[in-house]
């Protein structure tokens, strides 16, 4: 593996990771946009605008040009939003590196048209119902609004009916020519790939770009303490989250955090699999560990029968009692190490996989971390690091959000 | 393109041993396959496999259900496999230094599973709630009552069972089926990853090579030759679209004739499914048609999610692309297919736990293994006269479609 990096003189930074032995490669450009930068009257603008530039054509292309032109080539291609990024990618076979890149880069300065844009419309208000259908996408969603108490962080991706049915183009417009700034962009690439001639058509294809100003506010989450219940009776089970605070994607103890919630909550052998999962009392429970941009969060989601709903909320609760209390063993967590590692290495196979990982680090800590170097970050996580996230009690103050057929919850 | 070869034993019991050795990775994946699956369950006992397989991890060997998982996680294997309608799988991927203690543990699991009746009652609990889960997973539901109206015999059984047959499941059972199903004859172990291969070969002799005996062979799947509409009401936001229809088996000589039609329908974003549903008329988010395959029988399932007041229309242009197949394809459409399915067999081919499915699957349906280079040649020979011939023999028709929702549509025609 060989890492490069550049900055071109628009202030777009190119990175790659030159791995010889691929048969393929892949390039995404990384946008630090999300709807966290989102204000309320154009909330979902930021993947609503994935979506147009994904599938709806630039100056020179039009919306069909695109989708027919990344099948001439093969490509295996995407991009998805977050409340942190907006991330375009693509896997091909190496021969058809420059075409590639022309398509993603055209795909970077999105032409919005009227017509376009009032049909992709209609595909946004079906997936906000696709998703209305999934309780553990509602329950969720519910449940960070709820935690981040008016931050950022909470707002939804998607939006709503309503506010993409009042959204206007120029808004959109407007919003675009905020924060797609050459210098909030990344362009990333991974696998066997020509890294002089990527740098050479990037710098050519992105010479009109004008770069100025984009920021992000990171006002202090001051996190919410309570319980909410939402009764909806479309759905037969009762979806429960609870949401701590956890720590930045910056902060290095994140890996002690991902460690610990492995053991309290990873999807088989953990202790909500054997408190909750195993006897039968609820047929999912997970805790996961959410790095943001500066905020971080703990996040257990549970289903079970509604009539369980309460003994499950104590058990869940004396679980975590007691690894505050009585701390976790050092077996626990170095099965945890292990589960992490294999993880860290199936997760890195393919150059679309490395790229997502490459991107990230690159635009959250300006830094290369190579696989190998990865999973030894998690090994070397002590029993210390861990005890010491557990003295701070992270789960004394959050939040718990009830989704279901409940009217309210027997604690 | 890579000319990794697979190198394949058969034991004298009648496990086949297949493995791409492939030295510049970390990690080995691998797969036990057992050719017999739910469509394989007793009459009434819908869903014993499912819950058979869950059962088999809750202690094996001398290693009580903790302990096993725990032993798992020590290596950090991540578990895969389950039951389908035709085989169980048991594997899973590790770093290739903990290849033989995964086959150890997997071993145990298969062979030696505990079958403890105290731990029947938990699993039985949570096949019930994934049951009921269901309801709250209309777009996997949908698939469900497909499957019911599609097939006429077992292989249309749920994998999730019946509350009915769920409750009906006993110990005895359990260790019934273990014992006459779970048989190395006609079985697969597949591999893929940084191995030494007469090594693993000794590691698999020395752990399944005692083994003996053949299952009971699986019926013939049987389906509907007509079409049929399913309605399925709920009150959802979306109503939830699926369909099928006959196609090529995976067996047949055109195959791959039949991959680049269903390229040219629904391969990537400018395919025909895309364009027409989504593009061009913004019905649904999702819109998609897929190949599916059982022993001798090939068919497409496709589906579309769309709000209910458009649905009617959503069913009527999802069809009209289906049946407009048959007028054949463009030769800008076939080249973009090819370029798609080679592509694939390429970049689907950088993943161990892709590979080791893979090659179980050719082992499965045609008793070896495809070089990437045949399957390349097959591509490369497809062109639009042998698609409109292929397509006169399977042509789309006799639709199945089942749509869950608030609304009762109409077939067209």
């Amino acid at each position: 593996m060989e890492f490069m990096h550049t900055k071109l003189d628009n202030g777009l930074v190119v990175i790659g990771e030159r791995n010889e032995a691929a048969q393929s490669m892949a390039c995404g450009y990384f946008v630090k946009t999300g709807s966290r930068d989102e204000t309320p009257e154009v909330s979902g603008v930021s993947h609503f605008l994935e979506h147009m530039a994904l599938c709806k054509g630039s100056d020179q292309r039009s919306g069909d040009d695109i989708n027919r032109e990344f099948d001439e080539i093969g490509a295996y291609h995407n991009a998805f939003t977050s409340t942190e990024d907006t991330v375009y990618y693509a896997q091909v076979l190496s021969e058809y590196q420059p075409r590639l890149i022309h398509l993603l880069t055209d795909m970077m300065r999105p032409a919005l048209r009227n017509d376009d844009y009032e049909m992709e419309k209609k595909v946004i208000l079906e997936e906000i119902a696709m998703y209305k259908d999934d309780p553990e996408a509602v329950a969720y969603w519910a449940a960070r609004e709820l935690f981040t108490n008016g931050h950022p962080s909470g707002n939804s991706i998607l939006g709503t009916t309503e506010s993409i049915s009042a959204l206007k183009r120029d808004q959109m417009k407007r919003y675009f020519e905020r924060r797609y700034s050459p210098g909030n962009l990344i362009a990333a690439l991974t696998g066997a790939f020509d890294w002089d001639a990527a740098i050479r058509q990037i710098e050519e294809l992105t010479r009109d770009w004008v770069p100025f100003d984009v920021g992000r506010e990171t006002p202090e989450l001051k996190c919410a303490n309570e319980t909410m219940v939402v009764q909806n009776n479309q759905f037969m089970r009762e979806h429960l989250v609870w949401i701590w605070q956890g720590l930045s994607f910056q902060d290095e103890r994140r890996r002690a955090a991902d460690l610990l919630t492995a053991v309290i909550g990873d999807d088989v052998g953990s202790r909500l699999y054997w408190g909750l999962v195993s006897p039968g009392a609820a047929n999912s429970a997970i805790m996961s560990h959410c790095e943001q941009d500066q905020v971080g969060m703990f996040i257990a989601e549970v289903s079970c029968d509604p009539e369980r709903a309460g003994e499950v909320v104590r058990k869940v609760q004396n679980i975590l009692k007691d690894a505050v209390e009585n701390g976790v063993t050092e077996d626990e967590i170095e099965r945890a190490k292990q589960k992490a590692a294999s993880f860290i290495v199936l997760d890195s196979e393919t150059p679309m996989d490395r790229l997502f990982w490459l991107g990230m680090a690159w635009a959250y800590l300006g830094e290369y971390i190579d696989t190998d170097e990865e999973v030894n970050r998690r090994l070397s996580v002590t029993k210390e690091d861990i005890d010491a996230l557990l003295a701070d009690d992270p789960f004394a103050k959050g939040t718990l959000l009830a989704l279901g057929p409940l009217e309210t919850l027997d604690i | 393109m890579s000319s990794l070869d697979v190198l394949t034993h058969t034991f004298s019991n009648g496990l086949t041993l297949a493995a791409e050795i492939r030295p510049a990775i970390r990690a080995a994946a691998f797969n036990l396959l057992m050719p017999t699956g739910l469509a394989g369950d007793p009459s009434g006992k819908e869903g014993l496999s499912n819950v058979l397989s869950d059962l088999c991890y809750r202690g094996a060997g001398d290693l009580d259900s903790r302990a096993l998982s725990d032993a798992l996680d020590a290596i950090g294997m991540q578990r895969s496999g389950g039951a389908s309608r035709i085989a169980f799988s048991f594997g899973g991927a590790v770093m290739s230094d903990h290849l033989e203690r995964a086959l150890d543990l997997t071993a145990d699991i298969v062979l030696r599973p505990a079958l403890d009746p105290k731990e029947l009652e938990p699993v039985r609990s949570l096949a019930l709630q994934d049951l009921a889960s269901l309801e709250d997973e209309p777009r996997r539901n949908v698939f469900i009552h497909l499957n019911r109206a599609y097939f006429t015999n077992e292989y249309g059984l749920s994998s999730l069972g019946t509350e009915e047959s769920l409750q009906s499941l006993t110990a005895e059972d359990m260790a019934e089926a273990q014992k006459s199903r779970f048989k190395p004859n006609g079985a697969i172990m597949s591999v893929a990853g940084r191995i030494d291969w007469e090594r693993l070969k000794d590691a698999v002799e020395a752990r399944f090579g005692d083994w003996d005996g053949s299952a009971p062979a699986l019926p013939q799947p049987e389906r509907r030759a007509d079409g049929c509409y399913v309605h399925i009401e709920q009150d959802t936001q979306q109503q939830h679209i699926g369909a099928a229809y006959a196609a090529a088996p995976l067996e047949h000589p055109d195959i791959y004739v039949s991959r680049m039609a269903l390229g040219v329908l629904s391969g990537g974003m400018g395919a025909r499914l895309f364009t027409e549903v989504r593009e061009k008329r913004g019905l649904a988010y999702a819109v998609y048609a897929g190949a599916a395959s059982l022993k001798g029988m090939g068919y497409v399932q496709a589906y579309a999610g769309t709000t209910p007041e458009r649905a009617q229309e959503t069913l009527d242009t999802l069809i009209a692309e289906l049946k407009r197949m048959a007028e054949g394809v463009t030769e800008e459409e076939l080249e973009r297919a090819r370029t798609g399915l080679l592509s694939s067999l390429v970049m689907g081919g950088e993943s161990t736990g892709a590979r080791a499915n893979a090659i179980a699957t050719d082992l499965y349906y045609l008793g070896r293994v495809r070089s990437l280079e045949e399957i390349r040649e097959q591509i490369e020979a497809v062109d639009s006269a042998s698609i409109a011939a292929h397509l006169k023999e399977f042509p789309p028709e006799n639709f199945t479609v089942a749509a869950l929702g608030p609304r009762r549509l109409e077939m067209p025609e």
